[in-house]
């Protein structure tokens, strides 16, 4: 053999085997062909027993040329072994057969009350306004309940908060709180301003149960002291509250009202978030939802606790959490709390 | 407070519909919880009678009603009411006929022209809520009555909401003249014609001036007790009175007119001629007019003569002076009365009266004489008589103090910018006496605005007047300071959320319990809160434990068909600590049935045992040092007496877990006899809490363990922890850790025994070890299980 003849043989077998290759059907196919051209009797084999016959100088040709050859011819055989794998795994997974529309296997979760889900929402909106968790005691003096808030003995709005007495060995007269506006006469009294806090909790009213009233509830308490902290300071923060708690459109308005431990007193309503302000059933026909009692702390609240009233203003409002939880989860019924029905609870 | 608008309109001009007034109460911050629209707001509505009914050719349920007119004429219209009837006497609006604001004109239902209808009481404006069929009349009223007569001319009665600083409006002169600042229009008292007194009044001895620091009275003799007029008796009806006698009813009208409390004695059941206001002697016996006797102290202040008490100042008259039909000589009380006495009595022996809610709240004391003015001219008018001289007994005139403010500074609480004129405008309008200086204004309230005593409640009524949508969101302003949840919330919430993970549900529950289940759950009640003024038996006591209401909740659960229920709560327990009441914050867990339910994947669930519960609480405590659980001693009553652990923490106990007393649970009602439980105090964690801390991680291993599997028999009653203490105690020079695999008792270990299985991993932090190595620490073990506790390997 030349070695043009060499060079000839060279190139027809790449060509031969790569379009084989090309167009082996399977894996065994593939097999058979890398044993014919690579194999011990295989056709490089076989043309490159040539070699020896040639002189140093074809050799020096013709050696890397049936190297190059190899190397093809095993590239060629590596990628169709890969494809070719590749679509016998495809293939066989597309015969797996599941009905993929059972339904989902439920996880072994737990749910949190729908009084917790409501409270932690108003407390994370709260504390990205910059007010910290303050807590006060729930069994309670009436010095800190009534007495410093400007709720004085023998006046008709301490008798219409409904109080439960405590019976304890204290010399203080004990009651149940009967607002979270304890944590306020309890914080200023330690602290001078700047003060921001908040105070959610169970408040306790010695009310009948029924579908509107429960002798426990909770409420949420915001409270604001500084220099120059005004009514419309009360009406920024308020109107960031409501839009983090009920959506970006959402609009409150103050009205009049009276609490003994502000002044001015102002109802807060917002926008009915059910039918934007037209008129429904929800907010009865007035598009306007009351929401919370809020006002200026009444510089006797300030005075009472050590702050000095000239110095420092402030605001207050205070909120219940079952009325935005019963208006927002649809719930008509208050004591559905504290039913604790799973059948209820697993539904938020 | 009832208020009646024609009433209203006696003092003030108003043109507002009903409806427009509301508006008005509210935009003042007077709430109205209830409008009731009255009498008869239509025209050209006559009586008819329906003499034939056909059925309309087009319907099933229209019918064509014949009705006499009167006077031989009839007229036929279409009427699809159900009560329809022959022989009923009925309102019938004809074409041109009002009803409110609409006219009627013919209309053609179905084909039929009607001209007219048929009317129910709604379409009439007599009710709010829509009838159910058309108003029947009585058959006794004469045909081609006009309907009007009978109910009525049109009024509207409102039901306010006072707020307990306002108690000037309870009146409707009060109502008129806060209207009148609003609307910046004059505001007039009824024309009293005062009449001279003729002879001495009994005299009047205030013997606590502080209690009673005004008195004002007369007599009017002479009279007699007659019917009150129609105008008196209708009014009174709307404020939900019931008319009885002019002598009575006058001093009702003229307290629901003017705001001021009167009181009517016959003078003739007065004995001397000296009224004496003065406080009871200890245990003094008073009856009431409604025949209630009471025991007094000496805070109650009384009306009386020289023999007796003859009233419970401002609240209630006595039995033995009232008005009788018969009465012929009275002495009228026009007085004020200090607003805490009034408030302390009335609430001692709970008597409360139209009287007692106006002294408590505060009454005017600049209204006494006015009030006694009205009063006999109205008595007088309806009775007859002769009034006597009139008594006043006010020994320091009462002024409210001057508020001395600068516009900027009601500004400054509003966050308003309200101009000076309009501030001015208004509190002129408000003050008995105003004065804008250069610098300060000063403002003075008059009598019956007790309640304006500081810049404050200026600023107040500065923003009600001009209209609280003047204040507006400020702009932005910001305090920054950190200060961390207090530990305890934080930690329930870590509570919370870990056991939701684990398929917990929350629950909320009433915190208040009964002695039976605090002596089921071994609590003591002398070292439990009490509820002096418990609403209900069985909510007596503030609970120390979550776990009984947690077994109500599965009870509820098991009676609306819930069996699988894993329930917690987290929130305060409470408890006395030498008298003094505790608080501390608590989380509890029950468990019943299967965990979780999966009515397709896991029909029958899976069974949590103990080691669950064990775990869920393992969980809790996870990455806190110095926690325990220990096998009670002593397990608590309500708990399985095997089945228990103490949760130690820092040394000290602070909650249990295992299985509830199939006792407890047949006495809570529930039908399993098996529930897991724990509860546990959080406060010992909150000293180890630190909700800054990052936990450093731990180099995971380089070198790859050897491991050995690890089976010893040993006797039965040696319990794991035994075995855990030799593992963890054995000194080894190399590092170990060690995985329980299997517990197993039966055939094939001997009677008595049982046979514990470890995955034993050993490892080195910097190399491989050798095997030599691992086989000498594996034998050293061996060999401590049994000098230690007689295992043998197996």
């Amino acid at each position: 053999m030349t070695i043009q003849e060499f060079k000839t043989v060279c190139s027809t077998l790449e060509q031969e085997y790569i379009a084989k290759i090309s167009a082996a059907a399977d894996l065994n196919a593939l097999e058979e062909l890398r044993v014919a051209a690579l194999g011990r009797k295989g056709a490089l084999t076989e043309l490159l027993k040539n070699l020896k016959d040639f002189s140093i100088e074809d050799k020096k040709v013709a050696g890397p040329l049936g190297n190059a050859l190899k190397a093809a011819l095993t590239a060629a055989l590596d990628d169709k072994t890969t494809a070719l794998s590749a679509a016998q795994l495809n293939e066989e997974l597309n015969r797996v057969q599941i009905d993929l529309t059972l339904p989902a296997r439920p996880t072994a979760q737990g749910k949190r009350h729908p009084l917790s889900i409501a409270q932690k929402r108003m407390t994370d909106i709260l504390s990205k306004l910059g007010f910290t968790w303050a807590e006060g005691p729930w069994v309670e003096d009436e010095k800190h309940n009534f007495d410093m808030l400007n709720i004085p003995l023998h006046h008709p709005a301490r008798d219409a908060q409904d109080t439960f007495f405590a019976q304890t060995g204290s010399p203080l007269s004990m009651v149940l709180r009967t607002h979270t506006s304890n944590v306020q006469s309890r914080f200023m009294e330690k602290h001078q301003p700047p003060i921001r806090i908040m105070a959610p909790g169970r408040v306790f009213r010695n009310d009948s149960l029924d579908a509107t009233h429960s002798p426990v509830f909770h409420q949420i308490e915001g409270l604001y002291i500084d220099k120059n902290v005004s009514m419309a300071d009360l009406k920024r923060d308020l109107t960031a509250f409501m839009k983090g708690l009920l959506g970006d459109k959402t609009e409150i308005r103050f009205r009049p009202s009276f609490f003994p431990f502000t002044e001015p007193s102002a109802e807060v309503d917002v926008k009915c978030v059910f039918c934007a302000g037209k008129g429904c059933n929800v907010c009865k026909g007035t598009g306007w939802i009351e929401m919370l009692g809020s006002g200026v702390v009444h510089p006797n609240v300030l005075k009472n606790c050590g702050i000095d009233p000239e110095k420092y203003s402030g605001y207050a409002f205070g909120m219940g959490v079952e009325r935005l939880a019963m208006m927002m989860m649809n719930i008509k019924d208050i004591r559905t709390f504290y039913e604790n029905d799973l059948r209820v609870l697993n539904q938020f | 407070m009832k208020i009646l608008y024609s009433w209203l309109k006696d003092f003030i001009d108003l043109d507002f519909t009903p409806e427009e007034l509301a508006q008005q109460f509210t935009k003042l911050g007077i709430e109205v919880a209830s409008l009731e629209k009255k009498g008869a707001d239509f025209e050209g509505v006559n009586v008819a009678q329906i003499i034939q009914i056909d059925n309309h050719p087009d319907s099933d349920h229209l019918h064509l009603v014949t009705l006499d007119l009167g006077g031989g004429k009839t007229q036929r219209v279409v009427c699809g009411a159900p009560n329809v009837a022959v022989g009923q006497k009925v309102p019938l609006a004809r074409v041109g006929a009002r009803l409110g604001k609409v006219v009627l004109t013919p209309a053609k239902i179905r084909g039929v022209v009607s001209e007219g209808m048929i009317c129910s009481s709604d379409e009439l404006g007599l009710t709010n809520t829509r009838a159910r069929g058309i108003l029947v009349l009585d058959e006794k009223i004469p045909l081609g009555t006009d309907v009007r007569s009978l109910y009525g001319k049109s009024d509207a009665l409102f039901d306010l909401e006072i707020t307990s600083n306002r108690p000037d409006l309870l009146s409707h002169y009060g109502v008129a003249r806060e209207l009148g600042v609003l609307l910046n229009k004059p505001v007039k008292l009824p024309a009293i014609k005062e009449m001279k007194g003729q002879g001495p009044s009994l005299k009047v001895e205030v013997k606590d001036s502080a209690a009673c620091p005004r008195y004002s009275g007369r007599m009017i003799c002479g009279v007699k007790n007659a019917e009150s007029p129609e105008l008196i008796k209708e009014r009174l009806s709307a404020m939900g009175l019931n008319p009885k006698n002019a002598l009575i009813d006058v001093t009702n009208y003229v307290m629901f007119e003017l705001g001021q409390p009167m009181h009517a004695f016959d003078r003739n059941l007065i004995d001397g001629d000296t009224i004496v206001v003065r406080r009871a002697v200890k245990d003094e016996k008073f009856t009431l007019l409604d025949e209630r006797e009471l025991t007094l102290d000496e805070n109650a202040l009384l009306i009386g003569d020289s023999q007796k008490a003859t009233a419970l100042a401002g609240i209630m008259g006595g039995k033995n002076s009232g008005i009788a039909d018969n009465t012929t000589d009275i002495f009228l009380e026009s007085a004020y009365f200090d607003a805490p006495t009034i408030n302390k009595t009335s609430k001692k022996y709970g008597v409360s009266s139209d009287s007692s809610q106006r002294f408590e709240r505060g009454a005017d004391i600049g209204m006494t004489l006015t009030a006694l003015h009205r009063a006999s001219e109205l008595l007088v008018a309806a009775c007859g008589g002769t009034p006597s001289e009139i008594v006043d007994v006010y020994p320091v005139a009462f002024e409210n103090p001057v508020v001395s403010f600068t516009p900027a500074q009601i500004n400054g609480i509003l966050g308003t910018q309200i101009e000076e004129e309009k501030l001015k405008d208004i509190f002129g309008r408000l003050a008995l006496k105003f004065t804008a200086g250069a610098d300060t204004w000063a403002f003075q309230a008059p009598t019956h605005r007790r309640d304006l005593n500081h810049r404050w409640d200026l600023a107040e009524e500065a923003a009600r007047f001009a209209g609280f949508d003047q204040i507006p969101a400020g702009t932005s302003r910001a305090f920054v300071s950190f200060t961390d949840n207090p530990k305890g919330v934080d930690l329930m919430e870590r509570c919370a959320e870990k056991l939701c993970a684990l398929g917990f549900y929350e629950c909320k529950n009433i915190d208040f319990l009964g002695e039976k289940e605090l002596k089921a759950f071994g609590f003591d009640p002398k070292n439990t809160v009490k509820i002096k003024n418990a609403m209900a038996q069985g909510w007596d006591y503030l609970r120390p434990t979550l776990l009984p209401a947690l077994l109500k909740n599965i009870e509820f659960n098991q009676r609306h068909g819930q069996n699988n229920t894993a329930l917690f709560e987290t929130t305060r327990t409470f408890s006395l600590t030498k008298g003094f009441p505790t608080e501390t914050y608590t989380v509890a867990g029950v468990l019943c049935g299967t965990l979780p339910a999966q009515p397709f994947f896991a029909p029958n669930g899976q069974k949590p045992d103990f080691y669950f519960i064990k775990g869920a609480v393992a969980d809790l405590l996870d990455g806190f040092e110095a926690v325990q659980l220990i096998p009670s001693e002593k397990a608590p009553v309500y708990m399985h007496p095997k089945i228990c652990m103490d949760i130690v923490i820092a040394g000290k106990k602070a909650g249990v877990l295992g299985a509830l007393h199939p006792l407890t649970l047949r006495t809570a009602g529930l039908k399993t006899n098996e529930v897991w439980a724990f509860e546990l105090a959080l406060k010992p964690l909150e000293k180890l809490f630190n909700a800054q801390l990052f936990t450093p991680a731990k180099a995971v291993a380089a070198f790859p363990p050897s491991l050995r599997d690890l089976s010893v028999v040993l006797d039965k009653t040696i319990s794991y922890a035994q075995i855990k203490t030799v593992l963890e105690k054995t000194a080894l020079p190399v590092h170990l850790h060690f995985d329980l695999i299997d517990v197993y008792e039966g055939e094939h270990v001997p009677q008595g025994k049982k046979s514990v299985t470890f995955t034993l991993a050993f490892s080195a932090p910097e190399r491989t070890l050798k095997d030599k190595e691992t086989e000498d620490a594996f034998n050293t073990l061996v060999g401590q299980l049994k000098e230690k506790l007689g295992a043998e390997l197996r």
